[in-house]
């Protein structure tokens, strides 16, 4: 449903997104993550066609993402979407729906299905008057008006209430059962984990792990075991309790402070493994980036735009959201 | 997507614009505002309606003493400055009254000061008809003042009356006709008054003041008729109907009197021909003056409510979600300024129909409108704030009206009042035909430069540009530089440019034509040459400063030859100027001339622009490579060798 190849984008000599390239299949749901200027949103918009491309193809739903039929077929919702608040949800998304070339009648019923499945009421009431979460419903509605196929969502339960929270992430797996694709970018890595079925971290404009959770989780966390013993090792830290603990990488260690215990007089009286959280990778792997340049020259690739065509929409540095 | 379908969107934007801005009026203020227009319409209504010509702030400041059967009571009662009262020398005295008339025979008997003298009351005396009065002031500054309005309101009750006289020529024995001439004529004067007057004196010797010979037989016509002039007693067969001085040839001379139009407009025209030499006035100024408010005050309003309109889609990246739909930008840009220029339209139509104008009226103020718009989406799409959009929208206004008022003012003098649309309408106004060369060249560089405007603000219309944050040089540079795609496309945004070089230029004539010719042509030959350079070279340095192009001395070399050559093949098209007979000026041909456009040209003169504007643009272009500094010392340059240039070529044509 979705293929990217080779995506970069450069703001003079501020590279934002650096040859990212990755596939999303048909009713998936597909997670962006990385810490603030990771060029998640920037990606995101070059997939909704708001941005050009310096360099390579990103290709949605069929079609080029810079091709205006593709936003036929793609609800967008930004993690700013600032609503006209002088109109009313009905006549907000009446007005989309239109733009989109949806019936009239289609759209009614359309509108009134998608706003019963987000429990908003207040559906004549002025959008200045309704609080963040009921904002943020009514732009979720407004990403489904026109029935698309690909939605990309960027931070969709931000500044959201926990209550708001758990119904916006429900709603976004809902979508899943409606056979449509998400992209799903959010700060909340829990979140993340709770929906995502594939996940992308992104650092620096990079993607620097890519798959499961826990496939990223088997390639780049570490099990750890911690071994506790009723004797004083030379590996091992007294606990509260009275025992000593010592943290171990490999089963290898865990059985050489056995083998110590026992040596000793005593013995290990508890083993615990500990899996990485999402959250102790995603600092681990960004923590663990290089510090260098992140400039465009230093980031070409080879065989890449001329001059020409990467100046095409060359402006000022700007922190990408 | 089909064109329907675009003017679907287009149309469903426009409707959901009305509904904004209808919206987020609050209704209360909405409501106070009609409600102080209507009390404010009634309070003028009523005013009429009752009599009432207007307040003053001096209204009955100054008490007159003086009779009912005063043959200066009237005086006293129609000025609005004086109020009659009972005549009373004790109130003189104690103040109570300003002025006192009484008739002759009492004067001397009040013993006043007059300019610090103590000495006779009586400080003025007149005549009316056969009365003889003395006026007396009281001994104060006030008095002073009451007695200096005084005289005026005789003087003006005395000029009214003579208006009022059946026989013209024994209310005003010596009549001189002005006559406003184009100042390019053959006669080559500027004003032309005192020529045609002579003129009309070798031409028609014998030509005799008609009113006074066929209306009056009582021998005032001659003793109104120049004396010097060989006279038949009014029997002349060239005698017309007010003429005491005939001129050549009335065909070519604009009619200054104008008979047609509404009667607003009678009550606006500034024209007056007839009266005591204090009352003549040029020709059309004041009606020109009041046209250009008229028409151009409705536009503040809209530019700044269509200015605002374009500036809060960018605030909290508002418009990110029209720009994700599957609209084009330009088709957004058209719905949400269809509403302004449709509300201008209907404003202009509405005056036009005011002033008495008709439809090339509305054809005129149109492509204003479209300029005040344009201008203002740019500026809108520039500025960061409410406050620098205020600062942008004032710069639009005020420019625009100095460009299409200042010229319409000279309508009836000079054809250089032709380079606003504004002089179209005032010579409608006058029942004088307009030509389509003449439309299109007061039009043309409006339309254009519109259109070039809105292309211009449609391509930083995207999210790119929309939200980011860069002082408005910046801004511009991005816009200009977001049109650029390749080489080829500078020679294309150097010949795009000529709208404006156009505007610019025909606007430094009109500023300097007053000036002396020998100080005017150097002068106007340097801005035009300091306009084109910036016009050929300020995209080429904006697509250097964002890495479009290199900084090499061959691509600057490149950039600036085909910038040289868009400009010449563009500035072909000026040739439109030659329909309307601007050219025919000095001033014309120093502008135009220099261009090649006039046919008698040679080859050499033909190729010679050629050669220059590509010299003097790949000048620009070497230092546009460099840095800022250096552009500017470049285009400097290149501005003295245009200017050159020009000099050379009108001293050697003209």
């Amino acid at each position: 449903m979705i293929r990217v190849s080779g995506l970069r984008k450069t703001y003079g000599d501020f590279a934002a997104v650096v040859d990212s390239s990755f596939e999303v299949e048909t009713g998936e749901i597909f997670g962006v993550v990385g810490p603030n200027g990771a060029g998640k949103t920037t990606t995101l918009k070059m997939l909704a066609g708001l941005i050009e491309p310096t360099a390579g193809s990103a290709e949605v739903a069929g079609f080029d993402a810079q091709n205006a039929e593709m936003r036929h077929r793609l609800g967008f919702l930004p993690e700013e979407s600032p609503l006209y608040q002088d109109m009313t949800p009905t006549s907000y998304l009446t007005f989309f729906a239109d733009l989109y070339d949806v019936p009239r009648s289609v759209a009614n019923e359309r509108i009134a299905e998608t706003l019963d499945r987000l429990d908003l009421e207040y559906r004549d009431r002025r959008i200045g008057d309704m609080s963040k979460g009921m904002k943020r419903k009514v732009a979720i509605a407004r990403s489904l008006i026109n029935d698309p196929d690909v939605l990309i969502y960027d931070e969709p339960a931000s500044g959201l209430d926990p209550l708001t929270t758990n119904s916006v992430l429900e709603f976004t797996r809902e979508l899943r059962d409606d056979d449509k694709t998400v992209i799903f970018s959010a700060h909340n890595l829990y979140h993340v984990e709770s929906v995502c079925d594939r996940i992308i971290i992104m650092n620096e404009g990079r993607i620097i792990a890519r798959g499961t959770v826990e496939a990223i989780r088997e390639e780049y966390g570490e099990t750890t075991y911690h071994v506790f013993s009723d004797i004083d090792l030379p590996e091992t830290d007294p606990t509260s309790d009275g025992r000593h603990r010592a943290v171990v990488d490999s089963m290898d260690a865990v059985e050489g402070l056995q083998d110590a215990a026992a040596a000793a007089g005593g013995s290990v009286v508890d083993i615990r493994t500990h899996e990485p959280s999402l959250e102790e990778l995603f600092l681990d792997l960004t923590g663990r980036q290089m510090a260098g340049p992140r400039t465009a020259a230093a980031t070409a690739p080879a065989g890449g735009r001329d001059a020409d065509t990467a100046a095409d929409t060359a402006v000022e540095p700007e922190e990408p959201r | 997507m089909s064109f329907r379908s675009r003017l679907r969107h287009i149309w469903r934007i426009a409707r959901w614009e009305v509904s904004l801005g209808s919206t987020s009026l609050d209704r209360r203020t909405l409501l106070a505002g009609v409600a102080l227009l209507l009390v404010a319409g009634g309070i003028v209504g009523a005013g009429l309606a009752l009599g009432v010509e207007g307040l003053s702030p001096t209204q009955d400041i100054y008490r007159v003493g003086i009779d009912d059967d005063s043959p200066y009571y009237d005086v006293v009662a129609d000025d609005a400055a004086l109020s009659p009262r009972e005549p009373d020398r004790e109130k003189l005295e104690t103040g109570e009254l300003d002025l006192l008339v009484a008739p002759a025979g009492n004067s001397g008997t009040v013993s006043l000061t007059l300019d610090g003298n103590d000495g006779e009351g009586v400080v003025e005396a007149g005549r009316l008809g056969q009365s003889t009065v003395s006026v007396a002031h009281a001994p104060t500054e006030k008095g002073t003042a009451a007695l200096t309005t005084f005289r005026a309101a005789v003087q003006g009750y005395n000029d009214r009356l003579m208006a009022l006289e059946p026989n013209e020529t024994a209310a005003y024995p010596v009549s001189v006709r002005l006559q406003y001439r184009p100042q390019s004529s053959p006669t080559g004067t500027r004003g032309g008054n005192s020529s045609d007057t002579d003129a009309g004196r070798d031409d028609d010797t014998e030509t005799e003041s008609g009113d006074g010979a066929n209306d009056d037989e009582n021998g005032g016509s001659n003793e109104g008729s120049d004396g010097d002039q060989s006279t038949d007693d009014g029997t002349s067969d060239e005698s017309t109907d007010d003429a005491n001085l005939d001129v050549d040839d009335e065909r070519d001379d604009p009619d200054v009197d104008d008979e047609g139009g509404s009667f607003l407009d009678g009550l606006l025209s500034g024209g007056n021909s007839q009266g005591s030499p204090a009352e003549i006035s040029p020709p059309f100024p004041f009606s020109s003056l009041v046209l250009a408010f008229v028409f151009l005050v409705p536009m503040n309003f809209i530019i700044q409510a269509y200015g605002g309109t374009i500036l809060n889609e960018r605030i909290n990246r508002r418009g990110e979600l029209l720009l994700v739909a599957p609209i084009r930008r330009l088709d957004i840009v058209a719905g949400k300024t269809l509403p302004y220029l449709l509300a201008a339209v209907v404003a202009i139509t509405g005056i036009s129909l005011g002033v008495g104008g008709g439809l090339l009226s509305v054809a005129a103020v149109l492509p204003i409108a479209l300029a005040f718009l344009a201008s203002t989406f740019v500026g809108a799409m520039f500025a960061r704030s409410f406050k620098e959009l205020t600062f942008v929208t004032v710069t639009v206004s005020v420019f625009l009206t100095t460009y299409v008022f200042v010229p319409a003012i000279f309508t009836n003098v000079t054809p250089i009042a032709l380079i606003s649309p504004l002089t179209l309408v005032v010579m409608e106004l006058q029942g004088e035909a307009v030509g389509l060369g003449g439309y299109v060249f007061a039009t043309a560089p409006f339309f254009l430069g519109s259109a070039i405007l809105f292309l211009l603000g449609v391509g930083v219309y995207r999210e790119e540009d929309m939200f980011t944050q860069k002082a408005v040089p910046l801004k511009f540079l991005d816009a200009i530089d977001a049109r650029l795609r390749g080489p080829k496309s500078v020679a294309i945004a150097s010949a795009l440019t000529i709208p404006f070089v156009f505007i610019g230029e025909l606007l430094a004539i009109a500023a300097l034509y007053v000036l002396p010719i020998e100080i005017t042509v150097p002068l106007i030959l340097v801005v035009i040459a300091a306009i084109e350079e910036v016009a050929k070279s300020i995209h080429i340095y904006a697509g250097i400063e964002s890495d479009r192009f290199d900084r090499s001395i061959k691509t600057a070399l490149l950039l600036g030859g085909l910038s040289g050559l868009g400009f010449f093949v563009g500035e072909k098209f000026t040739a439109i100027a030659q329909i309307v007979g601007l050219p025919e000026l000095v001033l014309g041909q120093a502008t135009l001339t220099p261009a090649g456009v006039t046919p008698a040209t040679t080859l050499a003169l033909f190729l010679g622009p050629l050669v220059l504007h590509t010299v003097t643009a790949a000048v620009s272009a070497l230092g546009a490579r460099k840095e800022f500094r250096w552009y500017l010392v470049a285009m400097l340059a290149a501005t003295l060798v245009h200017a050159a240039y020009n000099f050379a070529v009108v001293s050697a044509y003209v």
